[in-house]
């Protein structure tokens, strides 16, 4: 006993100094390549969550629209069923606030990787991606909260606000009044414009590369109606010949067997690192929650004998999707992929006027889906049908809403007040910050 | 020099054999001539004595120059007889005017209660035995003013919510410091896996029928020499330590059952298809069926549905049952206490149960007339079986209020009958597929020494030792929807805290003259370390082996380790002149590793007078005002229950990415982070009337407590969305009023009652940023009680769609938007109608408001104690009256947007043919959301409960020397009989959030209490 004693008391002279066991002090930093790369990873982790592509960034929009029906329990998520959203929702609330923790992570990668001395790390590379994800932030934040209510690139759309570098302290975290729309898309060209330069021709599945920074800027000008740029950058994708379309029976296995070619960004999930969509989607006997179906009106848009019915409304189990299967949560995510290349391609094409071009653009997309040839002659008609087309080949990927949003057709799904076009800015987000971030008219 | 001392020992010992001896003997008996069994007689300045046999007697031989005898027996006035030419001494001993209960433990000490400047309340063994509970916490409800003890729920083994003097805290701790022993425990919930709000409670493993007597130090005055961890104040619990006497043996058992006193009626099957369809009908058009939604099963005609009504099939009666067998006794210079005891409670929900085997053995030793030892060392090993609870659609009772009673328990082909449009799981298969045992060893052991140095002053050491171990074993099969998808998942986990205490401190008390003094000074050292491993297991060959190695899939498996120590100096000082002025003044200074560098260390002082003016020579004697006592107390403490490096700024590793380790900023530092620090003031007055047989204690108090550990807001744009500051103060001010009475004390009946009532008001005086919303509807803001509950209110339910048309044409006027509705466009006849509080013509979540708060107006109990005759009649009602609760069951079961399972209550729905109602419409969605937060759930859960009646009876002594016993009592027990409320739900004594500090009084499928009956039996010999 007098040894125990001996030996707590020698544990005492530090009794008041501990250090955490589980985490590092921040003091430490990111300052060696092994930190820079692994806080590289940890910014791609920040996409996973839950609250951003590991479930709501692809459903809540979907379900915003009207491709997917809420048959669950949460009354957040039939508030936004039913687009009678509060500005207090917590999914809306907890998207904001995890695609802001992306944003962090983002500028601590650039602020840290010039602090870097290790003539074998690329760190124009690791900027590139760094900032890439940085501009897919902001983008994914301007499209959901700013811009008009009857859409983008319009004079007096409102933005989001801005952090470029890391938040250290509590003085850095300080609240910032919502930039303009055109500073946002500024700060997010520039991201891209400078990833575009830097990344290289490939960094692995799941990272961003040189493509991945071309196909976002095609997004980009086409949320914009910058059709030539679109047009541009969406040619250069596609000319890299790095990137095909999956046919036939074996269009599913763009899901089924993962990483397939016509991904340009797939976000990389495994056993130890999982999301939960399939099991919100999938019913009770499945192990699921059931809290999401596709609706009769997906289905229903479905012309007879596409094949991406099956995948958009499966069979077994019933309604569900195939795009998410893997109730261990394995599946991937598809962030960005080929398809959308081309029918960006042929919305831009449509734009221009010239509408062969646009139609032929279409129909690769419409002949892979098991389709006859679309016969638009019109830019407006072929706008239609692209938007149509889009619906069905992006279901639950969370682009519907955005697509409806930026062609003004806001209340195509039944919304009768355009305020409601932009989603309320978190309510804890006005209330913290006394109202300096401004809250989006009618909430 | 050893042999030397030897050597004279020896000489001694043959010295007192050689000198002459006598035989005396006789007979001890108590005032009503009864023997007393056990009580000591010894040879004044001798170690020589013995006892008294089964009838009293005794007979030993003495030496012949003796000349007096002590007689002493607990409990009663010791007496010297002077020994004289007789050798028959015939001894009655009174009953001691000033009992242990005159005697109070505060930290590092005691103290008589005349002495006391500060205010405690004692709790003893008699009231804790008279209670079946599982946890000494549970015991404390309505037995102490100022003291407001919550069970969470009826879970066994679940948390309980004990608030001394009002909530103190935001988002540090707010249960008090509990110290067994001298040890200051963990306390709370150390399971790594979580089932609904009701946790774990590690209080669970101390076995209450060890316990000699609880004391809570409420004031600052008494409180803050624990320092840094006194501002919720502090409960001492001494255990049973052995006395001078013929070895005791108590055997004390009860068995009794347990069941819900109250349950919920739901619609029956066909009932709740029928709405449905009405509601499916109202919201799409008459001809709409459920199918044309998607909704399965739901078309056929409702009368030809199942009906199963859950809670027949989850509540059971339940067992419960405890058996102490304990030895007790001693010598002059060591004795002993050893107990062991069984304690096994079912639960009345299927699937839960909670048992607990426990240990003990205390030790005292005189090792030299200067030197004492001793030890206290209990062990526990508790098996909780917990099933998943609350807010969750895998609990047991949880679903038996959410799912339709339109299902069958099972379906023809003998699998669980499950709703094909919703994921809530059959409720049965809750209860019984899963498993999750929660095993705990915990050990708790103090040793001590304490050497007289001089005559009134003492140095004490001790070295403690808290060790708790835990092992989550929780298995989920593929039978049960959860782990259907992934063919069974295991989780297991062990949590470890080992806590280390070591306390050194000189006291001194000397009389001069008429001055009294009682010093104190000393340090102590304490150092906590936890540790825990965990890790999931998916894929398993069927659900007979259940530990993780069978599964094919092993992930998730996380580690954590982490620590903090407390290094402090204290010091007291009391004095008294002449038993009339007494002056008190305590410091302590702490340090914790917990606090940020700049801030580290904290001194927290208290100073208090006493003035017993009935000691004044002014004073009129008289039978009618016996005493008098004036008390006041200034002081300080603090509160550091928060993370252990929360002052830290922190990167922390698991944001993996392509199964590569990825590292990410996680937490902002604060290096001036500090303990919060509440400030008290208190005045008291203590009154006996009729030779105290009344006695009465009032103590008004108001207690700020500042730089309160908040977590400050942070817009979430910057990436973190708080940070830990000391910011913000909260007050309680309130009075806390005891009466205690002797009613009638005859030769053969004595009748007392124990009143208490306390009043108290809370005040969140500043916080950091703006109000947050907790829990369901619990709201957080500046000049409201901490507890509060704010939402919509409603005015009624719209009757015409004239109504509606009208509210919109002014809402689209006010707003100047062409498209401005009310409250929705798809609001009915028939829907609620919401306040617009801020006459902006629309509702929006600015029209919410505060609604009621948790804390109630007034709170406490009266214990009734008769004994006549052999027979002891005791009844103990607790009260809370102003609480309110919100019934978020409600929400769910009234809701009839179509998907949970409905109370009947929504019979009373609004059609058009009933209009005079406040149950809304049913509409499939609530698309008006008519089930939102408001006034409609926010229900005054005042309650008055019977809480105990006990009625026993003890056999005379003459019977049972007979057969050679001590003592015998039957008893039976009733818990919870009655219970007096309006509370809709199931138990107006609720909390979902279990031991919460921001949102009290929430009911969400929660457990609900049982009402039990005891049969007891209480042996000695």
């Amino acid at each position: 006993m007098v040894i125990a004693a001996f030996g707590f008391f020698q544990a005492c002279d530090n009794n008041l100094e501990l250090e955490p066991f589980t985490a590092l002090d921040a003091s430490v930093g990111f300052k060696t390549k092994q930190d820079v790369d692994a806080a590289l990873l940890g910014a791609y982790n920040a996409l996973q969550n839950s609250n951003y592509f590991g479930l709501q960034l692809q459903v809540l929009p979907d379900l915003y629209a009207d491709n997917i029906n809420h048959t669950g329990t949460f009354p957040t998520y039939a508030q936004i069923f039913n687009r009678q959203v509060l500005a207090d929702n917590s999914n809306i609330g907890g998207l904001w606030n995890q695609v802001y923790i992306g944003v962090n992570r983002a500028n601590n990668v650039i602020a840290s990787v010039p602090t870097v001395k290790d003539p074998s790390f690329n760190a124009n590379n690791a900027i590139g991606e760094a900032r890439l994800l940085r501009a897919f932030h902001y983008f994914n934040l301007v499209t959901l909260f700013g811009g008009s209510p009857a859409g983008f690139n319009k004079s007096g759309g409102l933005g989001v606000p801005i952090y470029t570098v890391p938040t250290l302290s509590a003085e850095d975290a300080a609240p910032k009044a919502r930039a303009s729309e055109e500073e946002v898309w500024k700060l997010i060209l520039e991201d891209i414009d400078f990833a575009v330069a830097n990344l290289l021709a490939t960094n692995g599945n799941g990272r961003a590369n040189k493509n991945v920074a071309l196909a976002l800027k095609a997004r980009v000008h086409a949320v914009r109606n910058e059709w030539a740029q679109a047009d541009a950058a969406a040619t250069e994708v596609i000319n890299s010949k790095r990137h095909t379309l999956l046919t036939g029976a074996n269009f599913q296995n763009i899901w089924l067997s993962q990483n397939s070619t016509e991904a340009i960004w797939e976000l990389q999930f495994d056993i130890n690192n999982t999301n939960s969509i399939a099991f919100w989607y999938y019913p009770t006997a499945n192990g699921g929650r059931n809290e999401f179906t596709s609706s009769n009106s997906l289905r229903d848009a479905h012309e007879a004998g596409d094949i991406r019915r099956v995948v958009n409304v499966s069979a077994a189990p019933a309604n569900k999707t195939i795009k998410y299967t893997r109730i261990n949560g394995t599946d991937n995510v598809l962030l960005i992929r080929l398809a959308e290349m081309h029918l960006i391609r042929a919305e831009a094409y449509a734009n221009l006027n010239k509408t062969a071009e646009s139609l032929a653009e279409l129909n690769i997309i419409r002949k892979r889906a098991g389709l006859s040839d679309a016969t638009e002659t019109t830019s407006a008609g072929l706008i239609n049908a692209i938007i149509k087309e889009r619906r069905v080949e992006f279901a639950h990927e969370g682009l519907r809403w955005l697509d409806l949003r930026r062609t003004g057709r806001w209340n195509a799904t039944g919304l009768t007040e355009d305020f409601r076009s932009r989603w309320p800015i978190p309510l804890r987000e006005v209330q913290t910050s006394a109202g300096l971030i401004t809250q989006n008219t009618g909430y | 020099m050893k042999k030397q001392v030897l050597v004279l020992f020896l000489w001694l010992g043959t010295m007192a054999s050689l000198i002459a001896q006598r035989t005396v003997s006789g007979t001890i008996t108590d005032d009503k001539k009864e023997p007393l069994i056990g009580a000591s007689v010894l040879v004044k300045g001798t170690s020589t004595g013995t006892v008294s046999d089964v009838s009293g007697a005794f007979s030993f031989t003495i030496p012949s120059n003796s000349t007096t005898l002590i007689i002493s027996y607990t409990g009663y006035a010791s007496k010297e007889i002077a020994l004289g030419a007789s050798n028959t001494y015939n001894v009655m001993l009174e009953q001691e005017a000033i009992d242990l209960t005159d005697i109070v433990i505060v930290g590092y000490g005691t103290q008589s209660k005349k002495e006391l400047t500060g205010s405690v309340s004692k709790v003893t063994s008699e009231t804790i035995a008279r209670l079946p509970v599982t946890g000494v916490d549970q015991a404390l409800q309505g037995q102490a003013p100022g003291v407001q003890v919550t069970s969470a729920s009826g879970t066994p083994g679940a948390s309980v919510s004990i608030r001394v003097r009002g909530p103190s805290s935001i988002s540090a701790g707010n249960q008090p410091l509990y110290v067994v022993d001298g040890i200051p425990i963990n306390t709370g919930n150390y399971s790594q896996i979580g089932v609904g709000g009701q946790q774990t409670n590690a209080l669970a493993d101390l076995n209450p029928a060890d316990i000699e007597s609880i004391d809570i130090l409420k004031d600052a005055a008494a409180a803050s020499i624990y320092g840094s961890r006194a501002s919720n104040g502090v409960v001492i619990i001494t255990t049973k330590r052995g006395k001078q006497q013929k070895t005791q043996i108590s055997l004390n058992t009860y068995y009794g059952t347990q069941e819900v006193w109250k349950t919920i009626d739901p619609l029956t099957g066909p009932e709740y298809v029928a709405l449905l369809q009405e509601g499916v009908k109202a919201r799409y058009g008459a001809t709409f069926i459920p199918s044309q939604l998607g909704l399965r099963n739901l078309d056929a005609d409702p009368s030809t549905y199942p009906s199963t009504n859950w809670f027949n099939e989850i509540f059971q009666s339940a067992p419960i049952s405890q058996t102490d067998l304990n030895f007790s006794g001693g010598t002059d210079r060591t004795k002993f206490f050893v107990s062991g005891s069984v304690f096994d409670q079912g639960g009345v929900v299927r699937g839960s149960s909670f048992n607990r085997y426990s240990f003990r053995m205390n030790l005292d030793n005189l090792v030299t007339d200067k030197f004492k030892i001793g030890v206290s060392t209990g062990f526990s090993r508790s098996h909780n079986t917990r099933i998943q609870n609350d807010n969750n659609i895998y609990g047991v009772l949880s679903t038996a209020l959410l799912l339709g009673s339109h299902i069958p328990v099972l379906n023809a082909d003998g699998t669980y009958g499950r709703d094909a449009n919703a994921s809530i799981e059959n409720p049965v298969a809750n209860a019984v597929e899963p498993t999750y045992d929660v095993y705990t060893n915990r050990l708790l052991s103090n040793i001590y020494g304490e050497l007289t140095l001089l005559e009134g002053l003492t140095f004490r050491t001790s070295f403690s030792v808290d060790y708790l171990n835990l092992r989550d074993d929780r298995f989920t099969p593929a039978s049960h929807i959860q782990a259907a998808g992934v063919n069974g998942r295991g989780e297991q986990g062990i949590s470890a805290d080992l806590n280390l205490v070591n306390e050194n401190y000189f006291s001194y008390r000397k009389a001069f003259g008429k001055l009294n003094l009682d010093a104190l000074v000393g340090n102590s050292v304490q150092r906590s370390q936890f540790e825990s491993l965990y890790g999931v297991g998916e894929n398993y060959p069927g659900k007979t082996i259940r530990e993780l190695n069978a599964a094919s899939v092993k992930k998730d498996v996380t580690s954590s380790k982490s620590a903090w120590g407390l290094n402090s100096y204290f010091s007291r000082l009391n004095l008294n002149w002449a038993g009339k002025y007494f002056v008190s003044g305590s410091v302590r200074a702490d340090g914790s590793s917990r606090f940020g560098a700049n801030n580290r260390w904290g001194v927290f002082p208290s100073a208090s007078a006493a003035w017993r003016l009935s000691e004044e020579n002014f004073f009129p004697k008289s039978k009618l005002l016996s005493e008098v006592k004036l008390k006041a107390s200034w002081g300080r403490r603090g509160n550091q229950d928060i993370a252990n490096f929360a002052s830290r700024a922190l990167i922390a590793p698991g944001a993996n990415y392509l199964q590569r380790a990825g590292l990410a900023p996680t937490q902002l530092g604060n290096p001036n982070l500090t303990w919060e620090e509440r400030e008290d003031i208190d005045l008291g007055l203590e009154i006996g009337l009729f030779e105290s047989k009344l006695q009465l204690t009032v103590d008004a108090y108001q207690g700020t407590t500042n730089q309160l550990l908040l977590n400050r807001p942070l817009v979430g744009a910057s990436g973190f969305t708080g940070i830990q500051e000391n910011i913000g103060s909260i007050r309680n001010k309130g009075i806390d009023i005891g009466l205690s009475t002797t009613n009638i004390e005859t030769k053969n009946i004595l009748w007392t009652t124990n009143f208490n009532i306390s009043f108290f008001n809370n005040e969140i005086l500043k916080l950091a940023g703006t109000p947050f919303a907790a829990g369901f509807a619990s709201w957080v803001a500046e000049g409201e009680a901490l507890g509060s509950f704010r939402g919509y209110r409603t005015v009624g339910i719209f009757q015409t769609q004239a109504e509606i048309d009208a509210l919109d044409k002014k809402a689209k006027e006010l707003t100047g938007r062409s498209t401005a509705v009310y409250q929705s466009t798809l609001t009915k006849p028939g829907d609620i109608q919401f306040k617009d509080i801020n006459n902006d013509g629309v509702i929006t979540s600015d029209d919410q408001e505060i609604l009621g708060d948790a804390n109630p107006n007034f709170y406490g109990g009266v214990t009734n104690n008769i004994q006549a005759y052999g027979f002891d009649l005791s009844f103990f009602f607790q009260y809370s009256i102003g609480n309110f609760v919100f019934n978020n069951t409600r929400a769910f079961s009234e809701g009839m947007n179509g998907v949970f399972g409905q109370a009947n209550t929504v019979k009373n729905r609004w059609t058009p043919q009933n209009t005079n109602t406040t149950m809304p419409r049913a509409v499939y969605g609530d698309p008006n959301n008519n089930r939102r937060v408001s006034d409609r759930f926010v229900e005054d859960a005042s309650y008055v409960r019977l809480k105990n009646v006990t009625l026993g009876y003890t056999f005379p002594t003459k019977i049972l020397q007979k057969i050679k016993m001590r003592s015998a009592r039957i008893y039976v027990t009733g818990q919870n009989l009655l219970t007096f409320t309006d509370y809709s739900g199931f138990d107006p004594e609720v909390s979902t959030f279990g031991e919460t500090n921001t949102a009290p009084g929430t009911d969400f499928l929660t457990f609900p209490q049982s009402r039990s009956l005891l049969f007891g039996l209480n042996i000695g010999f």
